[in-house]
C-alpha cells in the first residue's frame, strides 16, 4: 500500500513538472516504428503452418487463426471472442500483431513470461482449444509434411515442446510496417491529433513506446458488456475461468474483475484494471476495449473526452478532456495513422491447403514409433 | 492357477443344488466359485441408492454437456441400442480422434470390482471421471462441468435435493451416474432362471453347452461365479487390432496412449500392441493381460475382446478351440505371459454349436431406453439466491 501511494505521488509530481515545462509526458521520446525481430525462417514457416492448423485443438476444429484472423488484423472483428465448442468467449480477441514485443499477455496480463507459455495456455485451455499436448504431439507426428518441416527447422522429430517454440517464432514475424505514422506521411489532421495525444488529451501517459502501450493494467471505468452476464455460454466460461484462477465468490460475480484475477489484492483495488492495449492496427481490429463495448474509434475518443466511465478504482488521470469536435476528429485521424499494411500475404499466412486426413504409416509393424 | 479350493465353496455349490441338477459336476473337479444366478449389485455405503439420485444420474448419463465440446455423453460410446457399448471393434472416441479399445457394456458393470479393461478403476464412481475427462473419450474438464451445470436450473435444484449442493459439484456427478448404472442390471436371463430351478429355461442343446462350459471346454476356469468372471487378468494371445496397421487416426491414439500410460521411451519406440495390465503394474509378466469379462448380455455386445477382434460367438469358440492365439507379448522371452489354461480343446462341430447355444442363454430381453428430455441452460439472475 505504502509503495502504491508513494509511487502515485511521485508520478503526479513528475507529471506536474512535465506539464509545467513543455506539456509533454516523459515517455514521448519512445515513439517510433516497432523494430523488426530477427527470425529463423524455417522455424517461423513451421510455426505458420501450425498456427493455421485446426488439428492442434481437441476436436480438430479450432486453430489459432479461428480467432486471430489475418484479414481482421489477427483479431476476429467481434466484440466478444468465440470459444471452443460448448463455450463462448468473455473477452475481445486482441491482435497478435507486435505481440512478440509485449511484456505481458491477455487483457488481464496474467501471463508475464513469454509466448511459449502463452501458446501452451491457448492450446490446452478448456474453453480455447482444449487439447491434450501429448495427443497434439502424436497428431503432428502423423503428418509427413510436419515431420520434414520439424527436421529441416532443426527440431528433430515433432514434439509438443517444439510446437511451443515454432509458433512464437512465427509470431515474431507479425510486426507492424508501413503505417503513415512510421513513414512520416501523416495528414495534417493526424499531426494535430498526435500533438493532442501527447498533450491535452494525455493519451501518451499510458499509450507510450513504439506499440503505444505501457504494458501495465489500468482502470478506465469501461462499462460491462451485459452480453457476458446474460448469455449462459459466456457467463459459464467466466465462471470456469474464475474457478480455475481462484477468485472468491465466483458464482456471484457479475463483472469482469480484470487484473484482480492474478494479483488478488485483498482491498479489491485491482478490480477492473485491464492492460493498456497497443494502438497499432486499430483500423483492422475493432470493436475496442477488453470487452468490445466500443464499436468505433470515435466512440473510444468520446469515452475519454467524457472522462471515462464510473468505477471506484478508476485511474485519477482519467478526467474530462474538453476536446472540441475538431480535436476529437484529429485524434481519431492520428489513431488511424498507426495502422499499416495488412499482414495477409503468404509471408504471414499459410496459403497451401493443409491435408488434415492423417496418412497411415505404412509397414507400421516395422517402423519405430 | 489359483484354484482357491475351499470347503466353503463346496458347501455353497452343494447348497445351491447344482450337483443335484445332474451335470456330472465331479468331472470338472472344480474348485472355482460356482456358477450361479445373479443377485442384486452391491451398493457402496457412501453412495446409497435413491430414486431421485438414480433419475439425476440418468439425465447426466445422457447429457452431452459433460463432454469437452458439449457434444459427447456417456451414451455416445455406451449406446443403449448397441448393447450399451459400441458396435465397432474399437470404440468411437471424442470428435477428432478414435479410441483404442472396445467399449464395454454398462449392463452389469455395477457388479464389477475392476472396471475398464485392466481394472484401472475399482468403482463406478471412479470409472465415470476416467471416461468423461480422458482426452480420447469425453475430453471434459472438472471446472467446466461444474460451470455448465450451474447454468441449468433443473440440475441446480436436483443436486440440491439429492446431495445438498448449493451448486452442482462435479464429484456428485459421478455418484449420480453410478447410482443410475446400478439399475442397469441383467440378472433374469434363461441361465439365471435355470439356476434358480426352472429346468425348462435352457434347451437341451444349451444344457449340453453348459456341461461343456464347465467340463471339456473349461471356460469356467475363468468365467466363474455368478458374474461368469473371476475378475483376474490373462493374456490369451488375442491378436492386435487391425486398425493400428491401417488407420492413421488409430496410430495416433495408439502412441498417445503409450505416453498417457507412462511407458519408457525405449518401449514407446518399439511397442506395437496394447500391453494391457502392464500399464498399471509396469511388470513385463503382465504384458498383454486383460481382465476376464462377464458373459451376460453378450448377445447384444459384439464385437468381443478388448480390441473387438471377434465378431460373433462362433469366432470366439473357434479361438478357444485352437487354444487361443499369439501376440507380441506371447512370443520369445514373453512366452510365459500367455495363460497355460488355454489348450486345444478338440471340440466337434456339434459341441461348438452347443457351447454357442449356451452362451446365448446368458442374455435375456434387451434393455431399451430412450434419451430423456434434458433440461436447458438459463441465465443466472443478477442477484443469486443460492439454495
Amino acid at each position: 500500500m505504502n509503495r502504491t501511494v508513494s509511487s502515485r505521488i511521485s508520478w503526479w509530481a513528475a507529471l506536474a513538472v512535465g506539464v509545467a515545462v513543455i506539456a509533454s509526458p516523459v515517455v514521448a521520446a519512445d515513439f517510433g516504428p516497432v523494430p523488426m525481430l530477427k527470425v529463423d525462417a524455417k522455424k517461423a514457416a513451421l510455426g505458420k503452418r501450425l498456427f493455421f492448423d485446426a488439428r492442434l485443438s481437441g476436436d480438430a476444429g479450432v486453430s489459432c487463426s479461428t480467432c486471430h484472423i489475418p484479414e481482421k488484423g489477427f483479431g476476429d472483428g467481434l466484440a466478444l471472442s468465440k470459444a471452443y465448442p460448448g463455450s463462448d468467449g468473455f473477452r475481445n480477441t486482441p491482435t497478435l500483431i507486435n505481440t512478440a514485443h509485449k511484456a505481458a499477455w491477455f487483457h488481464d496480463g496474467r501471463l508475464g513470461t513469454n509466448l511459449n507459455d502463452v501458446t501452451r495456455e491457448m492450446i490446452t485451455e478448456t474453453y480455447v482449444m482444449n487439447m491434450d499436448m501429448r495427443l497434439m504431439q502424436e497428431r503432428v507426428k502423423q503428418d509427413p509434411v510436419y515431420v520434414k518441416m520439424f527436421k529441416d527447422a532443426g527440431y528433430g522429430e515433432p514434439s509438443n515442446g517444439s510446437v511451443r517454440k515454432a509458433i512464437p517464432e512465427y509470431l515474431k514475424t507479425l510486426t507492424s510496417r508501413g503505417s503513415p505514422f512510421d513513414a512520416g506521411k501523416m495528414s495534417a489532421a493526424a499531426q494535430s491529433g498526435f500533438e493532442l495525444f501527447k498533450g491535452k488529451a494525455g493519451c501518451s501517459q499510458c499509450h507510450s513506446g513504439p506499440r503505444f502501450s505501457d504494458d501495465t493494467p489500468h482502470n478506465l471505468g469501461v462499462p460491462e458488456n451485459p452480453e457476458i452476464w446474460s448469455n449462459p455460454a459466456r457467463h459459464m466460461t467466466y465462471v470456469a475461468f474464475g474457478m480455475f484462477m481462484g477468485i472468491e465468490n465466483y458464482m456471484n460475480i457479475r463483472r469482469d474483475v480484470g487484473a484482480h484475477i492474478r494479483t488478488h489484492k485483498a482491498d479489491g483495488s485491482d478490480i477492473g484494471k485491464f492492460m493498456t492495449p497497443t494502438l497499432r492496427e486499430l483500423t483492422h481490429t475493432g470493436p475496442y476495449m477488453h470487452n468490445g463495448v466500443m464499436k468505433t474509434l470515435e466512440d473510444v475518443v468520446a469515452f475519454y473526452n467524457r472522462g471515462g466511465g464510473d468505477d471506484i478504482n478508476k485511474d485519477p488521470r482519467i478526467k474530462p478532456l474538453s476536446l472540441s469536435q475538431e480535436e476529437s476528429a484529429n485524434l481519431v485521424a492520428f489513431l488511424q495513422s498507426l495502422s499499416g499494411q495488412p499482414l495477409t500475404g503468404p509471408e504471414h499466412v499459410w496459403k497451401d491447403p493443409i491435408n488434415v486426413n492423417y496418412a497411415v504409416i505404412k509397414d507400421w509393424l516395422k517402423q519405430k514409433n | 492357477m489359483k484354484k482357491g479350493k475351499t470347503l466353503s465353496h463346496a458347501i455353497v455349490a452343494a447348497s445351491l443344488g447344482i450337483a443335484g441338477l445332474g451335470f456330472g459336476f465331479s468331472a470338472a473337479a472344480d474348485v472355482n466359485p460356482p456358477l450361479a444366478a445373479l443377485g442384486m449389485p452391491p451398493v457402496p455405503r457412501d453412495n446409497p441408492q435413491t430414486p431421485e439420485k438414480i433419475e439425476l444420474g440418468k439425465l447426466l448419463f445422457f447429457d452431452s454437456r459433460i463432454g469437452g465440446d458439449a457434444s459427447v455423453s456417456c451414451a455416445d460410446c455406451h449406446v443403449p441400442k448397441q448393447g450399451w457399448g459400441f458396435n465397432d471393434p474399437i470404440s468411437r472416441g471424442y470428435p477428432g480422434v478414435i479410441h483404442w479399445r472396445n467399449s464395454q457394456t454398462v449392463i452389469n458393470a455395477a457388479y464389477l470390482g475392476k472396471l475398464f479393461w485392466v481394472g484401472a478403476a475399482k468403482s463406478l464412481e471412479a470409472q465415470a471421471p476416467g471416461a468423461a475427462l480422458g482426452a480420447v473419450s469425453g475430453n471434459g474438464e472438472r471446472d467446466m462441468v461444474e460451470a455448465r451445470l450451474a447454468f441449468i436450473p433443473e440440475y441446480v435444484k436436483r443436486f440440491n435435493q439429492v446431495f445438498g449442493d448449493d451448486w452442482p459439484k462435479v464429484n456428485n456427478v459421478w455418484k449420480a451416474m453410478a447410482a443410475f448404472e446400478r439399475t442397469l442390471i441383467h440378472n433374469d436371463t434363461p441361465f439365471d432362471k435355470f439356476m434358480r430351478g426352472d429346468r425348462s429355461a435352457l434347451s437341451e442343446e444349451q444344457v449340453r453347452g453348459f456341461q461343456l462350459f464347465q467340463g471339456k471346454a473349461n471356460c469356467v476356469e475363468c468365467h466363474n461365479g455368478p458374474l461368469l468372471t473371476d475378475q483376474k487378468f490373462y493374456n490369451l494371445g488375442v491378436p492386435r487390432a487391425e486398425d493400428w496397421s491401417e488407420s492413421g487416426l488409430a496410430q495416433i491414439t495408439f502412441r498417445y496412449e503409450q505416453l498417457a500410460k507412462g511407458v519408457t521411451e525405449k518401449l514407446y519406440r518399439k511397442i506395437k500392441d496394447d500391453a494391457g495390465l502392464y500399464y498399471r503394474t509396469k511388470q513385463k509378466s503382465d504384458m498383454g493381460k486383460f481382465r476376464t469379462p462377464p458373459l451376460r448380455y453378450t448377445a447384444y455386445t459384439a464385437p468381443f475382446m478388448h480390441n473387438g477382434s471377434f465378431f460373433d460367438f462362433d469366432e470366439i469358440v473357434d479361438f478357444y478351440n485352437e487354444g487361443g492365439g499369439t501376440n507380441e507379448f506371447t512370443d520369445g522371452v514373453m512366452a510365459k505371459n500367455k495363460t497355460k489354461l488355454l489348450k486345444k480343446l478338440g471340440l466337434t462341430d456339434e459341441e461348438k454349436a452347443d457351447l454357442v447355444a449356451f452362451l446365448e442363454s446368458l442374455s435375456g430381453e434387451e434393455i431399451k431406453m430412450t434419451t430423456p428430455k434434458l433440461p436447458p441452460y438459463a441465465p443466472l439472475p443478477a442477484v443469486v439466491q443460492a439454495n
